[in-house]
């Protein structure tokens, strides 16, 4: 056993693969007690919000502040509200609206935003001009108008009695906050989802339940496939025929088809993540069943089972000492492969609206399926359904990684 | 031998890999939705009627049609999207079964008049009614029992003779005859149509006891609402269907004879195309003075949601009637020509309210406080802003009541008299409290509140693949695991949906959604029958509204006696009695406001849509509902 174990841990792809598997799990149990909390629980109140850091601007406000006079703050500023394409789309509106063109230089900053206080007026309707267009036109006046107008921004607060404005402080554009002092802040490395949920936290309790999931399903699909090949192989005759009926029968069908069926059958209320574990589960395991037959059909004449025989040793003894150890590391591999087509199956089943209920846990398939349903891949919201791309891809590759591993280990044809 | 069975093993494991991944990428493509999607349903639909979904007719659609039609010129062609699900199974203005929304789309809201027109045109902007068929102001008699409606002169049906107060009379006396949608919806109104001249058409209200008009609301509805259809035609579909009911229901009508500016060009299960008939009465002086800007009006019918979307932000599509998440980030993120009629959240006029619904046929709800507790405890902010994506005024900015956003609507009750009542949600502490003190606690200490000693555990629906709402009904069940009361959401397929909350009695759905009456000239009367009245309760095929079957006397009165009240000062205090039965009672809570229509434009191809603020008056009505259609006349084709 020991032996085996260190040659398993001499196959480099098995290395890799575990490797992989064993750094997401970390992850997947660590990084709740890092940031702890419930991961559906619905911060934003805005959807698809991108990754990175927010701080607060209520407290930012009485945050300390530090004065910086940094060289191209107000040309950052500018460019942020006056791009090069607005520039151009300046000069469309004034040309489209009678200013002579040697008038307009877009380049001149100054001359421009000057020319463009004269004469942009959102009341005028150039012909031939699209209302997206005119809107383009209000919304860049905005900008502008708020980015010039004033250096110093008055935070005022509403007295309760009279509902006039009492000024309490003033905001000077060279003031800074160190985002550290911030008293509230929060670091959202992957975003929101559509419904305003941490993505990263979700998606680490989406992967922990899919791989339970498939650890289940798994499980339960190598335990009737092996159960089922090994009688058959070994008793053979009737109960042969009958079980490899029922295989085939399983085999014709395809197994999405009869998963979807069975989960639509079961209906939403049923469905929790175990009940779909199940589900899938009992579709899958005809082929590890066909296999483990064929095993056992070539090792039931081996001279050790005709000894065992001959020794009147029961059938269960028989099955469990002397065919099962010999097959062992196959099933291992099959177990390996069933847990990761197990978890795309869930990610499958999820994607049609068929997996578990929303509300109760996250998975892997019920966030892909949100952020298509809030059309997260056309509208760009990577990174609502990148990363749960990515760790599927993951998790799959380094369980199909360590059973190539273990196949390079235990099929001599392929050692080394 | 083991080698070779492991490597064949290896193999059939790797085919079942790779077959299961290739499988893995098919089933994803086709999202298994119902076409439906976040389309908005036909609301305001005032009648007692069911609206089935009845298959096509047996007969295929006539092959007359030439196929040649596929190549549209694209600058005379105006697209629409997010209406025509399915293939057209008809053209018959007296079916209910067409299901052919671009031509017979009737609604108080605005009938879509492309093909077939009303006596006047509704304005849910403001409210006013614009003659259409019509001549001039109709005019109600002293004792308002009787309207007045002169024909214009210059209305023409499509083959040339014209249209006459006849017409009216004979169309309404078939819909009642035959029993129809719009027959049945305004029997209970209108007693009869009578033309008194060939110009001019009596329409005499139904009398209650005192001798008043049983609901004057609903006669001036039936103006902007009713398809008029021609005498002669329906003569001819009478007797070619031996006057069976049923028959002329059902009679495909491929030769019917319209009044409106656009025909029937070419429809199968690909597209339906519209062509202008360019001898169109309305290009008199008297009417529009010209014809509408596009000679052809055509809808591709998409699978489902996404592809119409795609299609809109290719420019495949001009108006759209879809709901599409954060649509302001296609035009400041991605640049396309695409606006709605308003350029700021929420992007369109919202006159509906989507609401769920209690099911009070099951004890726990019939508990107050269960209802108000998990009401308050719902997170509206977070429906508004994530289920809607900001596409929604909030419950801080316009209360809760009955009535919705509009002016109109809002001025009809005292706000002051039920602020306290009035709640915005996220009240988790109070819903507790309210809980507790109702003596509905846990006992056992498993999470669960019980109730008759069972943990309370509802249902929470909404059909399968319409967006907002489902993501609104996980928000409500997310408020459910706070206060201690479980809720889980199940989304069927929308037939079978509305199938079950229309059924007279059912428990299969606790809390469910359903939109209410947008605006129309009998609101906010109707939402608040459509909210509260008793007289719906133990009919099957309800599609009248009050879905989970309240019941309360007073209000039955107040329902009564609103519409025959003429005094504004009393009208204003029975409307505040309903909004405070409404939110004290709590048998239904709203989640959102929504506009009747979605209504975005991608100005690739043409320009000129109504805006806010453009002085035209012309209502954000996907350019052919009620008053909305004036759009069509108004746009250009782009330079």
């Amino acid at each position: 056993m020991k032996n085996t174990i260190r040659q398993i841990f001499h196959s480099p792809k098995f290395v890799a693969g575990f490797s992989i598997f064993v750094i997401i799990l970390i992850i997947l149990f660590v990084y709740p007690l890092i940031n702890p909390g419930d991961p559906l629980q619905m911060i934003g109140l805005s959807s698809f919000s991108k990754p990175g850091t927010y701080v607060s601007v209520y407290d930012a406000i009485d945050t300390e502040k530090a004065i910086m006079k940094l060289p191209n703050a107000d040309e950052k500023r500018l460019q942020n509200k006056l791009s090069d394409e607005d520039r151009i789309a300046m000069k469309e509106w004034l040309l489209a609206t009678g200013t002579p063109e040697e008038e307009i230089d877009i380049t001149d900053t100054d001359h421009l935003l000057k020319l463009w206080k004269d004469k942009y007026d959102p009341s005028i309707k150039p012909k031939g001009m699209t209302m997206a267009k005119r809107n383009y036109y209000k919304r860049l006046n905005t900008n502008l108008e708020k980015a010039l107008d004033a250096n110093e921004v008055v935070i005022a607060t509403r007295n309760t009695e009279d509902g006039t404005l009492d000024e309490t402080k003033t905001v000077k554009d060279t003031e800074y906050v160190n985002t550290k002092d911030v008293v509230n802040s929060i670091y959202l490395p992957l975003g929101t989802d559509n419904f305003g949920r941490d993505v990263l936290k979700e998606l680490v309790s989406a992967a922990k339940t899919s791989l339970r999931i498939g650890l289940i399903a798994g499980s339960i699909a190598t335990l009737i496939g092996l159960t089922f090949g090994l009688l058959a192989g070994y008793l053979g005759g009737f109960i042969d025929d009958f079980i490899m009926f029922i295989t085939n029968l399983f085999t014709v069908i395809p197994g999405f088809i009869l998963l979807i069926l069975i989960s639509y059958g079961i209906g939403q209320e049923q469905r929790g993540a175990t009940t779909v574990a199940i589900v899938i589960g009992v579709t899958s395991w005809t082929w590890t069943a066909r296999s483990v037959r064929s095993q056992v059909i070539s090792l039931r004449n081996r001279d050790h089972v005709n000894l065992s025989k001959l020794s009147g040793h029961s059938l269960a003894r028989i099955i469990l000492t002397d065919i099962l150890p010999y097959i062992a590391s196959y099933v291992v591999m099959a177990l390996i492969l069933q847990i990761s087509t197990a978890i795309l199956a869930e990610a499958q089943l999820s994607m049609i609206g068929l997996g578990p209920k929303t509300t109760e846990v996250p998975t892997l398939g019920l966030m892909m399926n949100w952020s298509m349903l809030y059309s997260a891949h056309t509208h760009g919201y990577w990174w609502a359904y990148f990363p749960v791309l990515l760790i599927i891809a993951l998790i799959s590759f380094s369980l199909n990684l360590m059973n190539t591993g273990l196949d390079q280990v235990f099929n001599p044809t392929l050692r080394d | 031998m083991k080698k070779r069975t492991m490597k064949v093993l290896a193999l059939f494991l790797s085919m079942l890999l790779v077959l299961g991944t290739l499988s893995a990428c098919k089933s994803k493509e086709p999202e298994e939705k119902p076409a439906t999607s976040t389309e908005t349903p036909d609301t305001s639909k005032e009648t007692e009627t069911p609206k089935k979904e009845e298959t096509p007719s047996t007969e295929e659609k006539a092959t007359e049609e030439p196929t040649s039609t596929t190549e549209l010129p694209r600058n005379e062609t105006l697209y629409f999207g997010g209406q025509q699900w399915g293939a057209v199974n008809g053209w018959n203005p007296l079916g209910d079964n067409n299901n052919n929304a671009m031509a017979l789309s009737s609604s108080g809201s605005g009938s879509r008049t492309v093909m077939f027109e009303t006596l006047y045109m509704y304005n849910f902007l403001d409210g006013s009614m614009t003659p259409l068929l019509a001549d001039g102001d109709y005019q109600w008699n002293d004792n308002m029992t009787e309207i007045t409606v002169k024909i214009n002169s210059a209305a023409k049906w499509s083959d040339g003779t014209p249209v006459t107060a006849d017409d009216v009379a004979y169309t309404y006396e078939t819909c009642v005859k035959i029993g129809n949608n719009a027959g049945n919806a305004n029997k209970l109104y209108i007693d009869t149509i009578t033309a008194v001249d060939p110009s001019t058409v009596v329409i005499k209200a139904v009398l209650n006891e005192e001798g008043k008009a049983a609901n004057p609301l609903m006669l001036v509805n039936f103006l902007g609402s009713f398809y008029i259809a021609q005498k002669d035609w329906i003569q001819k579909v009478e007797a070619r269907n031996n006057n069976d009911p049923t028959a002329i229901k059902n009679d495909p009508g491929e030769d019917v004879v319209y009044s409106g500016p656009y025909g029937k060009y070419y429809a199968d299960d690909q597209k339906v195309v519209f062509i202008r008939n360019d001898e169109y009465w309305g290009k008199d002086p008297s009417m529009w003075g010209k014809l509408p800007t596009p000679k052809y009006l055509a809808h591709a019918i998409y699978a489902d949601n996404a592809a119409s979307e795609t299609a809109f932000k290719a420019g495949e599509i001009d108006v759209n009637q879809q709901f599409i998440p954060n649509i302001q980030d296609l035009w400041l993120k991605e640049g396309l020509p695409i606006s709605t009629y308003i350029d700021e959240p929420p992007y369109g006029i919202c006159v509906n309210m989507p609401t769920a619904f209690y099911n009070l046929d099951k004890p726990v709800l019939q508990e107050v406080a269960v209802r108000k507790a998990i009401a308050i405890a719902v997170d509206y902010d977070a429906i508004i802003a994530n289920a809607m994506t900001g596409q929604s005024p909030s419950f801080q900015e316009v209360p809760r009541s009955i009535m919705n956003p509009t002016e109109a609507e809002q001025s009809t009750y005292d706000h002051e008299a039920v602020k306290h009542l009035q709640w915005v949600g996220n009240d988790i502490e109070g819903a507790n409290k309210l809980l507790d003190e109702a003596g509905i606690v846990d006992t056992n200490g498993d999470g669960i509140r019980e109730y008759n000693g069972e943990n309370i555990s509802l249902v929470a629906a909404c059909p399968n693949g319409w967006t907002d709402w489902q993501a609104s009904m996980e928000i409500v069940a997310a408020a459910g695991k706070n206060i201690g009361i479980e809720i889980t959401t199940q989304f069927p397929d929308a037939d079978t949906y509305q199938t079950t909350v229309t059924s007279a009695k059912q428990l299969d759905y606790d809390i469910f959604m359903m939109w209410t009456d947008s605006a129309s000239p009998v609101q906010p009367w109707g939402r608040l029958r459509y909210l509260m009245s008793n007289e719906f309760n133990g009919l099957d095929n309800n599609w009248s509204g009050n879905y989970g079957h309240y019941s309360n006397d007073r209000v039955q009165e107040l329902i009564k006696l609103i519409p025959t009240e003429t005094d504004p000062a009393k009208l204003k205090e029975y409307y505040t009695e309903a909004v405070e039965i409404y939110l004290t009672d709590i048998p239904s809570f709203s989640l959102m406001y929504r506009p009747d229509k979605f209504h975005a434009v991608n100005e690739s191809v043409w320009t000129g849509f109504p805006e806010q603020g453009d002085g035209l008056n012309i209502p954000p009505a996907d350019c052919t509902d009620g008053y909305g259609i004036a759009a069509l006349y108004h746009i250009t084709p782009i330079e």
